[in-house]
């Protein structure tokens, strides 16, 4: 413990030769034991309780639709409604809509991007990602229209925009419900 | 055998530099330590495999909860102030109309040109609200705007 007992000699000698009574002084010794206890049981707490986590944020970029207007073929189209109960209504273009369970949205997307995937070599599809910011060549051209029902869960919207974002299918729209969404789901198959 | 007798040596440990480090540490841990502020409004978020982080400045918050009330808060207090008066300065955010929404997304983008729009709904409530949010941003020009989610580590 060299550290804290240096404190009394050096004074002594010093006082002494001043011909000065020389002080008293107390060899003080702190038993930092507890301090470091105490430190110690303050650095867990705020260890255990620091979250670096904070949310995320999640961004959606729709298309200016009310000063652009941009036609798209209907084969290159997919909607895809959410019904109320949370049934996926999957159409190529706006009509003729298949019923599927949400849990096979998934599937059918990665259907989707292998099918665009197909049209290419591998070599070309490794030449898209020497053009990154390409939309043409990078991204698989399909074009989703997402219509969720109002009584649907929102979490569907975040959940079907996320699985696209994965995919690499960023060309989509949210649009609010409309009368031809609603009959397109009630006779869906 | 006794000519072996191992003489004890008297260890003592510095403890200062363990000390110090756990000083350190102690400090560090203190000042970065944010603790959640007490929510206003009570909201489980949605999960996303976004991994981008949320911004800390320059937002504007819609949020929805789980009974479809509407709120818009500023991150800066000025704003809220400016929005709501003084007695919201230190809040998170305020109840909104949504008839009025339109004209204080306008009149926030006015004051800040570079203000950012998030919207924090809760993961399980209906998207009607959500949507008539969506159909007000986009008559805004607010084509771009964030959801606040929660990472979701799992595949898709």
């Amino acid at each position: 413990m060299s550290g804290a007992d240096v404190g009394g000699g050096g004074g002594q000698k010093r006082h002494a030769k001043k011909g000065r009574k020389p002080k008293k002084r107390m060899k003080i010794r702190i038993d930092m034991t507890p301090l470091v206890d105490v430190a110690f049981l303050l650095l867990t707490f705020f260890m255990l309780t620091t979250v670096f986590r904070l949310p995320n944020a999640f961004e959606i970029v729709l298309p200016d639709t009310i000063t652009v207007q941009v036609k798209v073929p209907e084969t290159k189209m997919i909607t895809i409604r959410v019904g109320n109960d949370m049934t996926v209504f999957w159409s190529i273009g706006i009509f003729t809509a298949h019923r599927m369970p949400y849990e096979a949205l998934t599937d059918s997307l990665k259907a989707k991007k292998a099918q665009w995937e197909s049209r290419y070599t591998p070599q070309q599809l490794k030449s898209f990602e020497a053009f990154p910011n390409d939309p043409n060549t990078k991204h698989p051209d399909w074009i989703f229209k997402i219509v969720l029902d109002r009584k649907a869960k929102s979490k569907a919207l975040i959940e079907i925009v996320d699985k696209l974002k994965i995919l690499d299918m960023t060309r989509f729209t949210i649009v609010p419900i409309n009368e031809i969404d609603k009959k397109e789901m009630a006779k869906a198959i | 055998m006794a000519k072996f007798k191992k003489a004890r040596v008297n260890v003592g440990i510095d403890m200062t530099p363990l000390v110090d480090v756990a000083f350190l540490l102690l400090t560090f841990f203190m000042l970065t330590t944010q603790f959640k502020p007490q929510e206003d409004v009570k909201i489980q978020l949605p999960m996303s495999h976004s991994p981008t982080k949320l911004p800390e400045s320059d937002v504007m918050t819609i949020h929805v909860d789980a009974n479809d009330s509407l709120y818009l808060g500023f991150v800066a207090p000025a704003m809220m102030e400016a929005f709501f008066g003084p007695a919201y300065r230190d809040k998170q955010c305020c109840s909104v109309k949504k008839a009025d929404l339109p004209d204080l997304l306008m009149k926030a983008r006015g004051m800040n040109s570079k203000i950012r729009t998030l919207i924090k709904t809760d993961a399980n409530n209906e998207f009607g609200m959500v949507s008539d949010i969506l159909e007000i941003l986009q008559k805004t020009k607010i084509i771009r705007f964030s959801i606040i989610t929660n990472y979701d580590q799992t595949g898709i």
